[in-house]
């Protein structure tokens, strides 16, 4: 008899703390569907009295929020596809491709990620600005062409897909690109997706490089904008805030639902195998 | 030389956008420039200014004091947790209780600062409405960086959460078995086999978690702007105020070699220790 309980009794601890965990976005949306009038009264109402969507049609007229939304998912696509590329075809050169220097070139790129992004972002931002790209979403995306811990991750993960393959591909007088698009990277897909979700998610919450980069409305990426926004609704009481935080976040916790296997895979394989 | 080839677009990249720049961080730090003017060379008189400077001084130790308190809040109640979902038998709860830690990991940092403001609100809050305060905790300089950590930990959780239970995931059911049939209560149990095969696990969260915390700065710029008075004033957070704010980038440079040169020591001495007590 007392495992059960026990059992329940700590099933019923967890719960209480999820409750408690997720209530400030309960609020948040709660709170974005109620009428101004009605919204941060005290005690909360958990529980959306005739909710309105007018708070939501405010947030246009406040921010360029469609603009910054498509800014973000440029950004993101962008750069998860070209960090992707570009550490694909490094991973597989650093795992199965012979050449002078290659252990050491990998080191040293291993070494760099130690380097945290904060100390070249000033000489960063002057390279920038010699090159007019300041205040452009290029600036963004550029410098995240390059992943180091992506191409650390792929060849990993390459490195157990068995030689075996390539070499009778190789038999067959395949040439690199075709082995590496047809053969490593099909099988490579569950690394892909894990990195791919990890780079992407990194990308669309970046908050540091956009705010310092990015100065116009129309330039903004969402997490910048959402920023601003404070700004223009002053220091009161922000139902419209509300509503652009709860479009920020309900995509993304639409998607989670969806995907959880992979936004959870792609964190745990990530973290783990670094 | 088709190696060259694959590897060239990733080099150049990292050669223009990492290697360039960290130069570039080392030859800065040496100069005076207000990115309009000449620069003017200064020889070492910004680390002079640098060990000189209070806030600076604050600002490194507000850094540490996040750090540790991150690690130690991240590490240990995520533990706790990841034992506590990994034993639960229900899936419901499994399911629930998983979604409800790991998904605020998943906001920016943008979205989790400007609703926990309003969380906080002394007036109109459902933190202080509940804890039945009028402490304006953000505003207050002993409570606005526990605040942060606070804040931190409800973010950021998630990701050491879900590697915690990951690596529990990898624990072996028939040494846990084994263990059992000698007659090892729970807590041996963890001790003795639960804890040893976790350790590289721990260990790289840990890593994580502190290199994490000293790059922090999303929460203090949105949340405090640093303040009241410097108390929440983070490492990242002065540089970002003297090179993007008062324009002197030498200085800048400074003091983000200074974080450089506090996260090697500090990953150093823990891949030191960790031969103490990680397992390999």
């Amino acid at each position: 008899m007392g495992a059960p309980v026990k059992g329940r009794l700590l099933d019923l601890v967890l719960v209480l703390a999820g409750l408690v965990m997720i209530a400030p976005l309960v609020w948040l949306i709660v709170t974005a569907l109620s009428e101004p009038i009605n919204a941060f009264q005290l005690p909360p109402q958990w529980i959306p009295r005739p909710p309105t969507l007018q708070n939501f049609q405010q947030v246009p007229d406040l921010i360029p929020f469609a603009r910054m939304a498509w800014n973000s998912v440029q950004i993101a696509v962008i750069t998860t596809a070209g960090a992707l590329l570009t550490s694909a075809l490094a991973a597989y050169a650093f795992n199965r491709l012979r050449f002078p220097g290659r252990d050491q070139i990998f080191s040293v790129l291993l070494a760099a990620l130690v380097v945290p992004v904060q100390l070249t972002v000033v000489p960063i931002f002057i390279m920038m600005r010699w090159l007019h790209l300041v205040d452009t979403t290029v600036a963004i995306w550029l410098p995240a062409l390059v992943n180091v811990f992506g191409i650390f991750f792929l060849r990993q993960y390459i490195s157990s897909i068995p030689r075996e393959l390539d070499e009778a591909a190789i038999m067959d007088g395949a040439g690199h690109f075709w082995i590496l698009f047809r053969v490593i990277l099909p099988l490579s897909r569950p690394g892909l997706t894990a990195l791919g979700i990890f780079v992407f998610e990194a990308s669309w919450n970046n908050f540091f490089w956009p705010y310092i980069f990015l100065s116009s409305p129309e330039k903004m990426t969402l997490p910048v904008g959402l920023v601003s926004l404070q700004g223009a609704v002053g220091g009161g009481p922000a139902v419209a805030l509300f509503a652009a935080i709860t479009l920020v976040v309900l995509p993304i916790l639409v998607l989670f639902l969806i995907f959880q296997r992979s936004f959870i895979a792609s964190i745990a394989t990530t973290g783990l195998r670094a | 030389m088709p190696g060259y080839l694959f590897i060239s677009p990733a080099v150049l990249l990292f050669l223009v956008f990492v290697a360039l720049p960290l130069l570039a961080a080392f030859g800065l730090s040496l100069f005076h420039w207000d990115l309009l003017s000449t620069p003017e060379f200064a020889g070492l008189d910004n680390f002079k200014q640098l060990v000189q400077d209070s806030a600076t001084i604050r600002a490194v130790l507000n850094t540490f004091v996040f750090a540790l308190a991150s690690v130690v809040t991240h590490v240990g109640i995520g533990m706790l947790l990841a034992l506590g979902v990994h034993r639960t038998m229900t899936r419901g709860t499994k399911y629930f209780v998983r979604t409800a830690f790991f998904f605020p990991f998943l906001v920016s940092w943008a979205a989790v600062a400007l609703l926990w403001k309003y969380v906080l609100d002394p007036t109109f809050g459902i933190a202080a409405y509940y804890l039945s305060s009028s402490t304006n905790w953000l505003a207050s300089p002993t409570w606005a960086l526990p605040t942060l950590i606070v804040v931190d930990w409800w973010h950021t959780i998630g990701y050491t959460f879900i590697i915690l239970l990951a690596g529990l995931q990898t624990v072996p059911a028939q040494l846990l078995e084994a263990a059992r049939v000698d007659g090892a209560n729970a807590w041996w149990r963890f001790w003795s086999v639960t804890l040893p095969v976790m350790s590289p696990t721990i260990f790289f969260a840990t890593v994580i978690t502190f290199i994490g915390a000293f790059q922090i700065f999303d929460p203090m710029v949105i949340m405090t702007q640093g303040g009241p008075d410097g108390a929440t004033r983070s490492i990242v957070q002065y540089t970002y105020e003297k090179g993007f704010q008062a324009f002197e980038v030498g200085y800048a440079a400074a003091l983000s070699l200074v974080l450089f040169v506090v996260i090697m020591i500090v990953t150093g001495l823990q891949f030191r220790l960790s031969r103490r007590w990680v397992h390999q």
